[in-house]
């Protein structure tokens, strides 16, 4: 029986050491690919006019909704950032989806609204619209004032209400760079029967000077878990994102920024409002559709375009945050199961949602499994501690060095962290987020399958701090 | 064994990331000492040329900037970007004589790279810069991948003759994989000269995806010479076809096509009775009025939509229209949207 448990342990001692090796074999993978992508979109783009699009006669005009709840805080800031942008024909379309604060108040005052008579087509159900504003100064915004749903709900609301043949999903405490709309329509002008969507990259404004709605300054946030998420989201845009687009397995585009087909979102039933991670949803579905009619289609990701959002400073919001992407993710890859390993759906089947199914949802279990094998062997007292130590600082070594390649992703793409005692900041950062950080997120999204075998579907609160104290250590 | 493969490991990681860390950290400091150098470069030229553009001789200091600077050739590349940008007409002249004697050889040469980002670069520089005697090295480049064709295309706009426009249609209509939004960029920047090209092209039996664009170039340029081949694609059995045959009718304003339009509001597709209308609230023939009026009673939508701005655009009379049947209480739809018209005519005036 002790030698049946002794194989046993041992074998999973083996399964847990290479699924290490392969999932890092990808990773590193992902970063090469990325890494080719940057130096190519940088020789692509030289000398190219961005401006030119303004002289274009057709340019598809673009939507930009922004759901928002409870955003009171910085909703005005990120809107006078999106009306800001340089586009030709855009419209902004605030939904406030139910919000208990002043959020349409604050708006109410900053853009002198006033409630409009507007009909329009319901043409994907949504809770009930108590009015549409528009503004007496700025033409350009729609402010649908709706009974709280969801976030999807929102979108659904905005997608009804709003004109034009694309549309771009915004978060409501996030601010966009002036030009990452004409950066980010590009694909669907260089290639418009395919492209179905783009994605730009996310950015976090902790720790940067946001002044009348654009980011003026970038700096680095006090806070640990701040510095932890910056270099998460580098890697996850810059190296997972980026490599996932190079192979075109795009499953996400991010729902802070993002920008659709219209007409292809709508003929999917636009957003799920059962759905957890409503853009994951989304992107998958239109994948979906347009495999099961055979239609070519592409999602682009462009390392370029940046939108600034503020993350959780505290690790219990960042623990709710992070447990809702993983339910989201558990629920879009168990919903969409008949697509995994499937040549039916192309890459996305046979790469992307596997890789997702095998590497992202069950990796935090598999990280766990290992930590409680470990803790059990210290119990019994069979530890080679020699060989934990040194394996302990492999991992924390490789983490470090993705890092230090998502490092210099940034430093080759965007250069937006000016002081060279930033890169000082970030590589610290790079190796402390191994000692607890890390642990902490793994032990959180593990446990979030009990949540979500509970049938838990709620997003938990987010708190905002607003993006003028953004930067202000709490 | 596991021990020795994990030490290593460990002494690899090592080593590859204070590596990478130096190596980030020094390409940081070589990059900002360059910029530091670039701009004071930059700057220098800057001043130069701006001598050389308020003088009354373009061509000789033209020619003198270009040969104390070339061996700047990155730094000359972007100051001659950023002032075509801020250029234009005759003030563009000495840029052309800068790139000509400076960067143009250079740009010739790489043009048949092998790299196709360099092959791009060099193309967008011909965008800004190319002179008719150049088309030919362009035409080459017809046959290259989509992206470098249709930079190609975009300079070749620039140099515009018989001869190039006479390439690009053909391209056009040869093209088996068009990009619809670069090619109308390409006409549009033509404007009306493409008209004898864009009449023997909507004659020829074409794919109906490229008689589309066509028929809504010749709208959008006011070409009201080709009416006859418009207004002939309004019984055509392709619905698209019949809808931008709508749109143009509604652009050229012709007062004839009034009566095809009214045809067509009649259409068995909404869309096309939505464009229709919409065409005839652009044509205000005060006679299509009853029209617009039944069409504001549709069951759908966008019919409704288009008959209601159709109707404001005919001013008071139309406004007067709308405020009638935004009271009636017969059809709850055409009220709410007659309401809507109105309250947006109202917001926006107050704007």
């Amino acid at each position: 029986m002790a030698d049946i448990l002794r194989l046993l342990v041992t074998g999973t001692e083996s399964l847990i050491l290479a699924y290490f090796l392969l999932l890092n074999t990808f990773y590193f993978l992902f970063n090469l690919l990325s890494l080719a992508g940057i130096l190519r979109y940088r020789r692509l783009v030289t000398f190219v006019r961005f401006g030119e699009i303004f002289r274009m006669p057709i340019v598809k005009p673009v939507s930009v909704i922004v759901p928002a709840f409870n955003e009171g805080k910085g909703i005005v800031q990120s809107i006078r950032s999106l009306l800001s942008l340089r586009y030709p024909v855009f419209e902004v379309v605030v939904v406030n989806d139910g919000s208990t604060d002043d959020t349409l108040a604050r708006l109410s005052e900053a853009f002198d609204l006033r409630l409009s008579k507007a009909v329009f087509r319901r043409s994907v159900p949504t809770q009930p619209i108590r009015g549409i504003y528009r503004s007496a100064v700025q033409p350009k915004l729609i402010v649908v004032d709706k009974v709280n749903g969801k976030k999807a709900d929102a979108m659904n609301a905005g997608l009804n209400v709003s004109r034009y043949p694309l549309f771009c999903a915004v978060d409501g405490d996030s601010v966009l760079e002036q030009d990452a709309l004409l950066k980010t329509v590009r694909p669907f002008l260089e290639d418009p029967e395919r492209t179905i969507g783009a994605g730009g990259i996310i950015r976090l404004s902790n720790g940067c000077e946001v002044r009348d709605g654009q980011v003026v300054r970038v700096g680095m946030p006090r806070n640990w878990i701040a510095r932890f998420q910056i270099l998460e989201y580098l890697r996850a845009f810059l190296g997972g994102r980026l490599g996932m687009a190079m192979m075109r397995s795009t499953l996400i585009v991010s729902g802070a920024f993002g920008i659709f087909r219209k007409d292809i979102a709508m003929a999917c039933g636009g957003y799920r409002e059962a759905s957890i991670t409503e853009d994951l949803d989304l992107v998958v579905r239109m994948q979906k559709h347009m495999h099961e009619r055979k239609k070519p289609f592409r999602i682009s990701f462009i390392p370029d375009p940046i939108c600034w959002t503020e993350a959780p400073e505290s690790l219990k919001v960042l623990a709710r945050q992070r447990s809702r992407w993983h339910r989201g993710l558990i629920q879009t890859l168990v919903r969409f199961r008949g697509m995994i390993f499937n040549p039916r759906y192309g890459v996305a089947g046979l790469f992307a949602m596997p890789f997702y199914a095998v590497f992202e949802m069950a990796g935090p279990f598999i990280e766990v499994l290992g930590y409680a094998l470990f803790l059990g062997h210290i119990a019994v007292g069979r530890v080679d501690y020699p060989f934990a130590v040194t394996f302990f600082f492999v991992a924390v070594f490789y983490g470090t060095f993705v890092s230090l390649l998502a490092i210099l992703l940034e430093e080759l793409s965007s250069h937006r962290y000016p002081r060279p005692r930033d890169i000082l900041t970030l590589t610290a950062a790079g190796v402390a987020e191994n000692l607890f950080y890390r642990q902490y997120l793994s032990l959180v999204r593990a446990w979030s399958i009990l949540d979500y075998l509970k049938g838990k579907n709620e997003w938990g609160a987010m708190e905002k701090r607003g993006f003028a104290k953004a930067g202000q250590a709490p | 064994m596991l021990s020795i493969v994990v030490l290593y490991s460990f002494a690899y990681l090592l080593l590859m990331s204070a590596s990478l860390f130096l190596f980030i950290f020094a390409r940081r400091m070589v990059i900002q000492a360059r910029e530091r150098s670039d701009r004071l470069v930059y700057d220098a030229m800057e001043r130069d040329l701006l001598e050389v553009l308020t003088g009354d001789d373009a061509g000789g200091p033209a020619r003198a900037f270009a040969r104390k600077h070339r061996a700047r050739t990155p730094v000359l590349k972007r100051l001659l970007v950023a002032y075509r940008e801020a250029l234009a007409g005759r003030a563009l002249e000495p840029l052309r004589v800068i790139f000509e004697s400076s960067i143009r050889a250079r740009c010739l040469r790489e043009l048949r790279s092998p790299w196709l980002a360099t092959r791009l670069q060099n193309v967008r520089l011909f965008v800004d810069f190319s002179r008719p005697e150049e088309a030919v090295h362009l035409v080459k480049l017809l046959h290259d991948k989509p992206v470098i064709r249709l930079a190609a295309l975009n300079a070749l706009t620039g140099i515009a003759s018989q001869d190039t426009m006479s390439v690009i249609f053909d391209l056009f209509e040869n093209d088996p994989e068009p990009n619809f939004y670069a090619y109308s960029n390409i006409f549009n920047s033509l404007g009306q000269r493409i008209e004898p090209f864009l009449r023997a092209s909507l004659r020829k039996p074409l794919p109906p995806d490229k008689l589309a664009l066509l028929i809504e170039m010749a709208g959008r340029l006011l070409l009201r010479g080709l009416y006859r081949d418009v207004v002939r694609f309004a019984t055509h059995a392709d619905k698209e076809l019949r809808i931008r045959a709508a749109r143009s009718l509604g652009r050229l304003l012709v007062p004839a096509s009034s009566r095809t339009l009214c045809a067509l509001t009649a259409d068995p597709e909404w869309e096309v009775q939505a464009q229709a209308i919409r065409s005839l609230g652009n044509l205000q023939d005060w006679k299509t009025v009853p029209v617009l009026l039944k069409a504001l009673f549709s069951p759908n939508w966008h019919v409704r939509y288009n008959a209601g701005y159709g109707l404001a655009a005919f001013g008071l009379v139309g406004v007067l229209q709308l405020q009638e049947i935004s009271r009636q209480k017969e059809d709850r739809f055409a009220a709410d949207m007659a309401a809507m018209v109105l309250d947006t005519l109202i917001l926006t005036g107050g704007a």
